[in-house]
């Protein structure tokens, strides 16, 4: 995966990352470009997700809206938005395939939070749709 | 045989859920105010929502990907965000409307002060949106909703003078007293009432929702092609019931009751009680549509797990969105706002909105990495270029024919 | 620039002085007698609808305490406007005159129907079509 040129890169932004269970995990809304030692174009190092890195990307005020509600919903201090180390990329498509399951990468934060403590609290939350 | 039998419920609940409030009160008020010189409005507008509706339901059959879903990947976050928050706004705006529709239907059959029903309305849609199965939810209101055959019925049975009413659609002028101005802001919101943006993305999601694969292309068109036609069908029949009844005795409808008339003097009581069903079930299904679509358009954005195929703990942040939507839609008309007036504004946006939603859907439909062999053809192009020529004029004509008509007064 | 814009928008107040208000209370007063014949002819096709028992007791209640609704707030809001001339207080006599008793038989009929009185309505009613025809009149004349 490593190695891809910089134009190919732009085209993975604004696709859905999809787990391994077919489970939708975001979008790709930034990426990570890491220079390597000793020259040589950049390299994605990882897919950024989430509200803070869609900011980032839009810019302007209501990036920069988007970015302060981001950082009230994020817990913790860390500043850096979520991210998916390019490294968990399995498959490269209209959608991105992702090896891991969901529930394991940084992006899944807020969807967690809000099954926690709102939606998987009412009675039927945990039923199948049949 | 039991293939036949569901193309048929599936053009059934097309038809049964074609109309909305915002259908009601557009043909009502227009069919009132300006008898059926603007029927050729509702034909432009069933025409170009098949074209529209067709291309989303074939993206989504063909790539497995909702139509809104895709369209951040192929115009940018940027235009895509633009196109979310006048799609959200609008159909929003739609959805309190069609909550404030149903309790009005529900204040007609039982005479208590609507307002009163909005807290349960809004509890029952989200209830609905929570636990109801989605092709159940679909069919039982779709079904329901085809109570509002009894408008067609009820014209049927006063044996109007066909050719003067034909004649009144086939040769369209404005009528004496009325100025042209709020002629064509009539059309207007009669082209937003019939090619609301949010049955496309509904439509389109709605294909995800129940699994539609390449082999449910046929279905896909059938559904579209006969049941949305025959749908207009009733919109039509809606204005001309007040062309007949309405605009000769002068009547300006601000109520729900109003577009009731026709129908209760040609067939009585129990024609009164199979179309109060109908506009029950044509508003709580819409409401269900669009606070499921508000649902569809944010989370497809920003790319989060939607749909009622999944469990709800498994789409958490779309549920909470459709839980709030619901219920700001719901405070919105507990301001005493009148629904009616909220429905009017609805429409007209939806209008101005168009362009902004439609064309996404045609860039999407022709390309290729998606939809494979299955891309637009010329003809669909051809057509779909127009529309969306007609409705930039729409949109740009829209705010200024409102201000001058004082929103159509 | 912003002269220029000042000068145009106090040219375009002076404009709409005493000569324009005559005009617009004349139309005003129009519009108002459209919107209360409306109403009355809302409630005599629901009259006509009792009569024939083609509805249901709440319906009809509903459509009649919503024409009075009507009525009445159209004879409200015309009723606040400031008549600007003598000519205009004339108006302004004539269509009140005609607006009472639109309002008062369509307070009957209400009180009627809310009593569950429906086999009442159609006698209740009889002052309806002379007084929608004067409104009708009136609001050609004036609107």
């Amino acid at each position: 995966m490593a190695g891809r040129v910089l134009e190919a890169a732009l085209q993975l932004l604004d696709r859905q990352l999809v787990d391994k269970h077919g489970r939708l995990a975001g979008k790709v809304d930034d990426l990570e470009l890491t220079f390597p030692e000793g020259g040589g174009p950049p390299q994605v190092t990882a897919i950024l997700a989430g509200p803070g890195a869609l900011s980032r990307r839009l810019g302007g005020r209501f990036g920069a809206r988007l970015e302060a509600v981001a950082n009230r919903l994020r817990e913790g201090d860390d500043d850096h938005p979520a991210r998916v180390p390019f490294a968990v990329v399995a498959e490269i498509g209209s959608a991105i395939g992702l090896g891991v399951a969901k529930a394991e990468l940084e992006t899944d934060r807020l969807e967690a939070w809000t099954r926690d403590h709102l939606i998987g609290r009412l009675p039927g939350a945990g039923d199948a749709p049949d | 045989m039991k293939r036949l039998l569901s193309v048929a419920l599936g053009i059934l609940t097309a038809i049964g859920g074609f109309v909305d409030i915002g259908d009601i009160v557009a043909n009502t008020e227009t069919g009132a105010r300006f008898g059926m010189s603007l029927a050729w409005v509702v034909v432009v507008g069933v025409v170009g929502i098949c074209l529209f509706a067709e291309m989303a339901g074939r993206v989504a059959t063909v790539s497995g990907r909702a139509v809104f879903d895709l369209v951040r990947e192929r115009l940018g976050a940027r235009l895509a965000l633009v196109n979310l928050l006048a799609s959200f706004f609008i159909t929003f705006l739609t959805l309190a409307a069609e909550i404030g529709g149903v309790a009005l239907a529900i204040e007609l059959a039982t005479s208590v002060n609507y307002l009163l029903f909005v807290p349960v309305v809004a509890v029952a849609v989200w209830l609905v949106i929570w636990r109801v199965k989605f092709d159940l939810m679909e069919n039982v209101f779709g079904l329901l909703g085809l109570a509002l055959v009894v408008t067609a019925v009820a014209l049927w049975r006063l044996h109007p003078d066909w050719g003067g009413l034909l004649g009144g659609a086939v040769h369209p002028a404005v009528p004496q007293g009325e100025g042209h101005p709020s002629w064509w802001y009539f059309a207007i919101a009669l082209l937003g009432a019939a090619m609301t943006p949010y049955e496309v993305f509904f439509f389109s999601s709605g294909a995800v929702e129940e699994g539609w694969s390449r082999a449910d292309l046929i279905t896909n068109r059938l559904n579209v092609y006969i049941g949305f036609p025959l749908g207009g069908l009733l919109s039509l029949a809606l204005m001309a019931g007040a062309t007949l009844f309405l605009e000769p005795r002068g009547i300006e409808p601000g109520h729900l009751s109003q577009a009731a008339l026709p129908t209760m003097l040609a067939l009585g009581k129990l024609g009164l009680a199979v179309l109060l069903l109908g506009f029950f079930a044509a508003t709580f299904g819409a409401a269900l549509e669009t606070g499921l679509s508000c649902g569809y358009s944010i989370a497809q954005y920003f790319g989060f797990q939607w749909g009622k195929f999944v469990r709800p703990a498994d789409a958490p942040r779309f549920h909470l969105v459709a839980m709030v939507a619901v219920a700001a839609g719901a405070l919105l008309v507990l301001t005493t706002l009148d629904p009616i007036t909220v429905t009017e504004y609805s429409i007209v946006l939806s209008a101005a909105a168009l362009p902004l939603t439609y064309l996404p859907i045609l860039v999407v439909a022709n390309d290729p990495d998606y939809m494979g062999d299955k891309v637009n053809s010329r003809f669909t192009n051809a057509l779909g270029t127009v529309y969306l020529l007609l409705l930039g004029v729409v949109a740009v004509a829209t705010i200024p024919l409102m201000v001058l008509t004082k929103a159509g007064s | 620039m912003r002269r220029t814009w000042v000068a145009v928008l106090l040219l375009v107040a002076a404009c709409t002085g005493p000569v324009r208000s005559s005009g617009v209370y004349e139309s005003k007063a129009g519009q108002t007698a459209a919107a209360a014949a409306s109403a009355v002819e809302t409630a005599m096709l629901a009259v006509d609808g009792a009569r024939g028992g083609k509805a249901y007791g709440r319906y009809l209640t509903q459509v009649l305490v919503e024409a009075e609704e009507d009525a009445g707030s159209a004879q409200g809001t015309f009723d606040g406007i400031q008549p600007p001339d003598q000519r205009a207080d004339q108006l302004r006599g004539r269509l009140d005159e005609l607006l009472d008793q639109a309002t008062g038989t369509l307070e009957d009929l209400r009180i009627a129907a809310r009593r569950g009185r429906f086999a009442e309505l159609p006698e209740l009613a009889r002052p309806l079509p002379k007084v929608a025809e004067r409104l009708g009149d009136f609001a050609e004349a004036h609107g």
